[in-house]
């Protein structure tokens, strides 16, 4: 047993974060929420230009045939920078239900976006700037093209991710290889992933906060209540962190218990992300509830990712019927 | 990333999972709290010991079977799901023990580990004091060298001296620097509990047995070839052997596992299957139960390939206690009234309750492992 990252997976994180940290800072993606697309046609092209987007296609697809052991550091570190648009959508489950499709090398080459609402999602993220939207036909998924549904635009919490009502007519889309569960799993474990970068960056600015703000003559940092305020919250951080790893094996191999591993990844990084956001608001106190702070670009991706992909009760369900039987 | 077994390991844990089950004793022992248990258990060790299986870790030639971290997890894994006896010889074999491997001489090496590994002899920890508890650096106990530098001259008192009540030997921190503050001058010593001067006095737990003890030193002679590690580097051998502790060995995912399936099959045996808070509560802990379980296995790999255990190991300190008590305070709740009596069918929960208690305060408490982790992995500022 071998429960660690290859250096080849650990490298391409680290360029991967490197990248983000020099071209893509808070000020840009501010400038993407100001636009209103949350998109950055930008970012998408030199992402797929690192190989990021097409890192599980097959190599028929012009893609890397890499599994999820693979790509879940490089989710991650999308989280950490809060990157815009369906990017963990295209990369797990639109990858893996597209395949062999006349959509796929576009996955590859940047030019196609895949979102999804698989689970009756009334409001649609990305569809606006996706090519491509999954939806659920019975236990498969239909693949239909954006063109085809009648997009109506909402206001979200997220400027980094567009919102919009779907009406879509009946009879449209594509069935596609992929099951609507295993599709689920993806899709779950992608944002489970990215989840976890957006939580660990939370208490990253929480704690250069916490260094430099001074109150009675100290840092904040130095006061108990504030320590002990942030190291639960990274305590939960990190146990979530070994989990999605797990599930990362298990849908690789495809394992029997992928779909319990999964949902216990995300129930253990949804509860995670919702104390470090909010652990990192108190930290900063008021200017933490001000437009003008970053850490609202990075809770409020948190606050939109914690309930998609299936919610907290949707998921413990899911790990209480495969570990304690099927509620009778 | 394999998480796989290898046939090695498959193989392994086939060949512990067979002497366990031939050797288990087949009704529980007394707490090794009793002077009786006490006792029964060595013999238990020893048992173990002869078979190859009580340090499974250490190197061969000190008596342990020279299993990596990994194996060690599976023999853990196979030893708690057969219902084997507690380890008397816990602060010995997990706690000293690597210690002395990392930093002993080789004669310390020839002369404590074998008589460690087989309970001959059985090892109390004596660090705390009623003025040191969780600010453990004001030890006051002093040692001074005899004129003839051949002798440490101890005295002081230690308290909450797990095992300490039976134990053979000791092992304590002492201020052998008069003039030192805080955590320089302090020297580890490995003391025999018989050595004239000294004075054990039991104290009883919560469960009304003497899980832990005071020990006075007055004027206590032992030799300087017992000091473990450099004179006046006392501190940095304790930390070292307690990152270890925290981090690794002191509470193995199994027990965790196993208590878990245990509260599963309570809560099916008692439970009212219609109460969904009740069911979602007993997910969550299985949850917790094995999300401990990769994180060891995520460290424990980190080790193998070369990679250091720090301050991070107060993350797992207070998982595992924290789960622990709620497990147990869940079982508590299934059972209702019924878990009032002590020595009903319900006995093991209710000890197992208490003991679950002494989780977050002992080897440091929660609260001391929150200031570790924020100083020192969120680099926050030392108050």
């Amino acid at each position: 047993m071998q429960f660690s990252f290859s250096s080849d997976q650990r490298d391409f994180a680290a360029s991967l974060r490197e990248m983000l940290t020099n071209e893509f800072t808070t000020k840009q993606l501010r400038e993407i929420w100001d636009t209103g697309t949350g998109h950055d046609p930008a970012l998408w092209a030199r992402l797929s230009d690192m190989g990021v987007l097409s890192m599980m296609l097959p190599e028929t697809d012009a893609g890397m045939g890499a599994d999820f052991t693979d790509v879940i550091l490089l989710l991650e570190e999308l989280g950490r920078a809060a990157v815009p648009g369906p990017v963990f959508e295209t990369m797990t489950v639109g990858a893996l239900a597209l395949h062999g499709t006349s959509f796929a090398t576009g996955i590859a080459d940047g030019s196609v976006a895949v979102t999804a609402a698989l689970l009756g999602e009334a409001n649609v993220p990305h569809a606006g700037m996706s090519d491509v939207v999954l939806l659920r036909d019975g236990d498969c998924v239909s693949a239909v093209e954006r063109s085809a549904l009648q997009l109506t635009s909402v206001c979200g919490l997220d400027g980094g991710r567009s919102l919009s009502t779907i009406l879509r007519p009946t009879g449209l889309g594509t069935i596609v290889a992929i099951e609507w569960s295993e599709a689920i799993d993806a899709g779950a474990l992608g944002a489970a992933a990215y989840l976890l970068g957006v939580s660990s960056r939370m208490l990253e600015i929480a704690g250069d906060y916490a260094r430099e703000r001074r109150q009675f003559g100290q840092p904040i940092g130095a006061f108990q209540a504030v320590k002990h305020l942030m190291a639960d919250a990274l305590l939960k951080v990190e146990f979530a962190r070994p989990a999605i790893a797990r599930a990362a094996w298990s849908m690789a191999v495809g394992d029997d218990d992928r779909s319990r591993d999964v949902s216990m990844a995300k129930v253990l990084v949804a509860d995670a992300a919702v104390k470090a956001a909010r652990s990192a608001l108190q930290v900063h106190g008021a200017i933490g509830y001000t437009w003008e702070c970053d850490l609202q670009l990075f809770m409020k991706k948190a606050w939109a990712l914690i309930p998609a992909w299936g919610t907290t009760t949707f998921h413990r369900r899911r790990v209480s019927d495969a570990v304690l039987g099927v509620r009778v | 990333m394999d998480l796989t077994e290898t046939e090695d390991e498959k193989s392994f844990r086939a060949e512990a999972r067979q002497w366990l089950q031939a050797n288990v004793p087949a009704t529980p022992l007394p707490s090794f709290d009793t002077a009786e248990g006490f006792e029964l258990h060595r013999q238990w060790e020893g048992l173990l010991f002869e078979a190859g299986w009580s340090a499974v870790s250490w190197p061969v030639e000190y008596g342990g079977r020279g299993a990596d971290y990994l194996k060690w997890l599976i023999f853990e894994e196979e030893y708690w799901r057969s219902g084997a006896p507690g380890r008397v010889s816990q602060n010995g074999i997990f706690l000293l023990g690597p210690t002395i491997i990392e930093v002993g001489t080789e004669a310390q090496k020839a002369r404590y580990l074998p008589a460690m590994a087989s309970s001959r002899e059985i090892w109390a920890q004596a660090w705390s004091e009623p003025d040191a508890g969780s600010d453990l650096a004001s030890i006051r106990s002093k040692g001074r060298l005899s004129d003839d530098g051949t002798e440490w001259i101890l005295d002081g008192q230690k308290t909450w001296a797990s095992r300490a009540a039976w134990a053979d030997w000791c092992f304590g921190i002492f201020r052998t620097d008069p003039e030192s503050i805080r955590h320089r001058g302090l020297t580890f010593i490995l003391i025999p509990l018989d050595t004239p001067g000294i004075t054990v006095r039991p104290i009883a737990q919560l469960d009304g047995d003497a899980g832990f003890a005071e020990i006075f030193f007055d004027d206590v002679h032992v030799p300087v070839a017992n000091t473990l590690g450099e004179p006046g580097k006392g501190w940095n051998v304790a930390m070292a052997a307690a990152g270890f502790e925290r981090g690794v060995s002191l509470r193995s995912p199994a027990r965790f596992n196993v208590a878990v399936d245990r509260l599963i099959e309570l809560w099916k045996q008692v439970g009212d299957l219609d109460d969904d808070t009740m069911r979602d509560a007993v997910t969550d802990l299985w949850m917790q139960a094995e999300g401990y379980k990769l994180h060891t296995a995520m460290t424990v790999t980190k080790l193998l390939e070369g990679g250091h255990i720090g301050s991070e190991s107060s993350l797992n300190k207070i998982f595992w206690s924290e789960m622990d008590v709620r497990a147990h305070e869940l079982a508590l709740q299934l059972l209702g009234p019924g878990a009032e009596r002590t020595d009903g069918p319900y006995e093991s929960w209710v000890d197992g309750f208490l003991f679950s208690l002494s989780g977050p305060i002992y080897a440091g408490t929660n609260e001391i492992q929150r200031n570790i982790i924020a100083d020192r992995v969120l680099n926050l500022p030392r108050a």
